[in-house]
């Protein structure tokens, strides 16, 4: 039997309780999410002040705001550029970046792509609505086809991302998927991906009940949970309910991982041999000619 | 000194250097320790010389996906505490001006050099332009404070450098680090021996309990202490209108509080913030009005306009924003006109015109690419000095 | 006060080394105590477009960095001659290429067509040609040191190119010498 000897998880030792009440809408999905990070860095023991989150604009980028930590709410689409910095410039920090699928996918997709290639130790955790919520409920590149949003009255008729597959194409050492309705797996992805020494890119299906869900009458918010099981991602319950799966199905779990050189510490390697050179070569007065 | 910045430090005091090459001295002198920057002509020398002298004195460079990673990437490593650089050019100064306006009001220390080259759009890269001067100081949207310097030789690019490290982190601004194309890629002999003297300023960090701290609040300066990330204070910071505890609010009262001490930063520090060279002012009846390799065509302009008999001198704004605006009025006292010799379509100009209000005011605008000549300058300040007689 | 100056271009196209030349002679200056300023113009192509390196020689500093009136002019392309022919100064020496730089436009000055290129080929590399113009130049304007010239070169070129540089700029240095005496007789 194993005796767990860690503190039980209560996330309010993890949130900023004087900015309760949130703003999130009722039902929504990404305060599932939030829960399920904070949970994961509770396991891992993660200290809140070594611990930086970064986020862009949108409903995801509001949820550094809710978390003790070291946060910082950047512009829209750029947080894993800020982060980058910030990891690089502090490396004794633990960063995490909290974004939506149009701040990660749209606007900011050139980051996302070489955030993914240049494999510096931080976690990406893209909350995927399907939805620009706080804006009104304009499409975005994940939105599913045919689906109505303000912007595609006539039903989106444009093919939506596969986040991860895209990650993975760019070289991310670590791509993982989780369902909102599956709160301990999705604990154990996000634990995963903070354990990960690389970039980590752990996308979240998280609903938008109260824009997206309406404006396509997916019901309530409980129903839409329930479809996440019955008919949208039914992978994610491959071993656990037999339903049959549908084509466009989103496989979930740890999707890729390899070991490959972490740009931090690669760069630092690197840097500390320059020097190493630099001084030898001061110590044997070798006379270096002009740059 | 250790190792590294000895490699680093001049063997000899004088040095024939590139304008880009003293910026990428000045920043290590100044203890600058990140750079993130993307290619471009006319800048990319300051990347390519710290991409070698940042690890060896245990900084980090970075070459980014663009020209907003880079200024992300600067602000997010100045956010973790430490002084942090990126240069660029007109397009990609353009590119990060959505983000100066966060960290100008988010208060993130970061230095911006911009080498200007002519424009609109990719315009001339190779040839220079004095054309940002205007979107130095109104570039991002809303309203916010900044700070640009325009040093003229190479040497004061090296000064200005370490000024605009120092400026930064003293009032939690982005500067901007405003030279000409001929400036950034001139090489000049320049004397590296006496810069001991100049300020190294620390930005003050935040200290005492965790409860009493506000990370916006005025403080007896208007400058608020920063919090170190891993020091316990635990704050957030956006680029959402905040209150003095640094979370969003859209309180009207708290908003032109905050807002109201952050547009006033600099009013109670013009004597450390301005800066300006005036040469044969005290009796001359045209004063030239220049910056970089136009101010630098304007005193030798001088002599040559005092050798017809013409009493001609110069104002050069070094910080040109905030603008020296008193400093100028005392320059222009006794002048009966005003030149200002520019390589745009008019802009220090019209600051000009605004600060000197109901004065003449003359203008040299050049957006071919040809730098404006002494000789140009001599005859125009002639023409005005006879005009008025 | 305006600074008394001495302003040299180096003109030919892309590739040619002119701004290493050019930055040789400015090391060169350097070290014996002249203030310098070295500037390039060049076109978006980095080989065979115009391109320039002008030199403004001073024991002051130097105020306006730019040429405006040139003293020296060194021609190792025919492509720099329009350029730069509204630039020279009233008596002005032009040292041009004979083979790549054949016939110049009339006007004030004092030409001295010299083989630079074609001595370079037969020391074995016509990309030495700038080094050759450079011993050239330093032997007619008698501005530098040809110790401290030498001691640049060494300074500013890799190990294994060190002997043909050397001797490019000692051929040019004859060169110059042998234009410098029959300018004396001639004139």
């Amino acid at each position: 039997m194993i005796v767990d000897s860690a503190p039980a998880f209560d996330v309010r030792d993890y949130l900023r309780l004087e900015m309760m009440p949130h703003f999130l809408c009722p039902g929504c999905g990404h305060g599932i999410a939030l829960r399920a990070l904070l949970w994961a860095i509770h396991e891992l023991g993660i200290d809140k002040d070594k611990l930086a989150v970064v986020s862009g604009i949108g409903c995801a980028g509001r949820l550094s705001a809710y978390i003790d930590a070291n946060t910082f709410h950047v512009t829209h689409g750029r947080p894993l550029a800020y982060a980058t910095g910030l990891a690089l410039a502090r490396p004794d920090l633990h960063v995490v970046v909290i974004t939506g699928d149009g701040d990660c996918l749209a606007i900011g997709g050139n980051h996302l792509i070489h955030a993914c290639r240049r494999n510096l130790k931080l976690t990406c955790l893209m909350l995927n609505n399907e939805v620009y919520g706080m804006t009104g409920g304009q499409v975005s590149p994940t939105t599913s086809e045919s689906r109505l949003t303000t912007t595609t009255p006539l039903g989106n008729s444009e093919p939506n991302f596969d986040a991860c597959a895209l990650a993975a194409a760019a070289g991310a050492s670590f791509v993982g998927r989780e369902v909102t309705h599956h709160v301990p797996k999705l604990k154990e992805l996000i634990r995963a991906g903070l354990e990960h020494p690389g970039f980590a890119f752990v996308e979240v299906l998280s609903d938008c009940t109260e824009i997206f869900g309406r404006k396509n009458e997916l019901g309530s918010s409980a129903e839409m949970v329930l479809r996440q099981k019955s008919e949208l991602r039914p992978s994610a319950y491959r071993d656990t309910v037999d339903t049959p799966f549908r084509s466009n199905d989103l496989p979930t779990g740890i999707l890729t991982k390899t070991e490959r050189p972490e740009y931090g510490m690669a760069y630092r390697k690197a840097a500390a041999a320059q020097r190493a050179n630099t001084a030898a070569r001061a110590s044997a007065g070798v006379n270096e000619r002009k740059a | 000194m250790n190792a590294a910045d000895k490699a680093l430090s001049p063997k000899a005091a004088v040095h024939l250097i590139s304008g880009n090459h003293a910026c990428a001295l000045g920043a290590i002198a100044a203890g600058c320790r990140f750079f993130a920057g993307y290619p471009i002509t006319p800048s990319s020398e300051v990347a390519e010389r710290l991409s070698r002298m940042l690890p060896e004195v245990g900084g980090v460079f970075v070459q980014m996906e663009d020209e907003i990673a880079s200024i992300a990437a600067v602000i997010g490593a100045s956010m973790g505490g430490v002084k942090a650089l990126t240069a660029t050019s007109g397009p990609g100064f353009s590119l990060k001006q959505e983000n100066i306006g966060y960290a100008a009001g988010a208060e993130i220390p970061c230095v911006i050099v911009n080498v200007m080259r002519g424009g609109p759009s990719t315009g001339m890269p190779t040839r220079p332009a004095q054309g940002d001067i205007m979107q130095a100081r109104w570039g991002s949207h809303g309203d916010y404070p900044i700070i640009a310097l325009a040093p003229a030789s190479v040497r004061e690019i090296y000064d200005e450098t370490i000024r605009a490290f120092d400026l930064a982190e003293t009032y939690r601004t982005p500067v901007v680090l405003l030279y000409d194309q001929v400036i950034a890629q001139l090489t000049e002999t320049v004397d590296l021996g006496d810069t001991e003297g100049l300020m190294r300023a620390e930005r003050k960090w935040a200290s005492g309990p965790r409860e009493a701290y506000q990370p916006y609040a005025s403080g007896d300066d208007g400058i608020p202490a920063m919090s170190r990330p891993g020091a316990g204070y635990r704050v957030h910071t956006t680029g959402l209108n905040h209150a003095e505890n640094g979370f969003p609010t859209q309180n009207p009262e708290a908003v032109a509080r905050n807002l109201g001490r952050l547009l006033a930063k600099f009013d109670r520090h013009h004597d450390t913030i301005d800066s300006w060279q005036t040469l044969s002012c005290d009796d001359a009846e045209v004063l030239i009005v220049a910056i970089g390799i136009s101010a630098r065509a304007a005193a030798r302009a001088l002599d040559i306009a005092r050798a017809r008999g013409v009493r001609a001198g110069l104002f050069r704004p070094i910080t040109l924003w905030p603008f020296p605006e008193k400093a100028l009025r005392e320059a222009a006292a006794k002048a009966r006109a005003v030149l200002v010799p520019e390589m745009n379509a008019g802009q220090l100009s019209l600051e000009v015109e605004r600060i000197l209000g109901g004065k003449r005011v003359d203008a040299i605008h050049r957006y071919n690419g040809d730098p404006i000549t002494p000789a140009e300058i001599a005859q125009r300040a002639e023409a005005l000095a006879k005009e008025k007689k | 006060m305006r600074d008394a100056r001495l302003e040299i271009r180096i003109g030919g196209t892309g590739g040619q080394g002119l701004i290493l030349c050019a930055r040789m002679l400015a090391d060169a200056l350097c070290a014996r105590g002249k203030r310098v300023a070295q500037s390039q113009t060049y076109e978006p192509t980095s080989r065979g477009g115009f391109c320039n390196s002008d030199l403004v020689i001073s024991d002051v500093e130097v105020d306006f960095p730019l040429t405006t009136a040139l003293d020296y002019l060194v021609l190792l392309d025919r492509l720099a001659v329009k350029p730069s022919w509204p630039l020279l100064k009233p008596g002005a020496m032009v040292i041009a290429d004979t083979r790549l730089c054949p016939k110049l436009p009339e006007g004030d000055y004092r030409a001295r067509h010299l083989p630079l290129s074609r001595t370079g080929i037969e020391l074995g590399s016509e990309r030495v040609a700038n080094i050759v113009a450079l011993g050239a130049l330093a032997a007619l304007a008698g501005i530098c040191e040809r110790e401290a010239l030498e001691q640049a070169v060494r300074a500013e070129t890799p190990k294994s190119f060190l002997d043909l540089n050397l001797d490019a700029l000692a051929a040019g240095y004859r060169l110059g010498e042998q234009a410098t005496s029959i300018a004396r007789v001639t004139q």
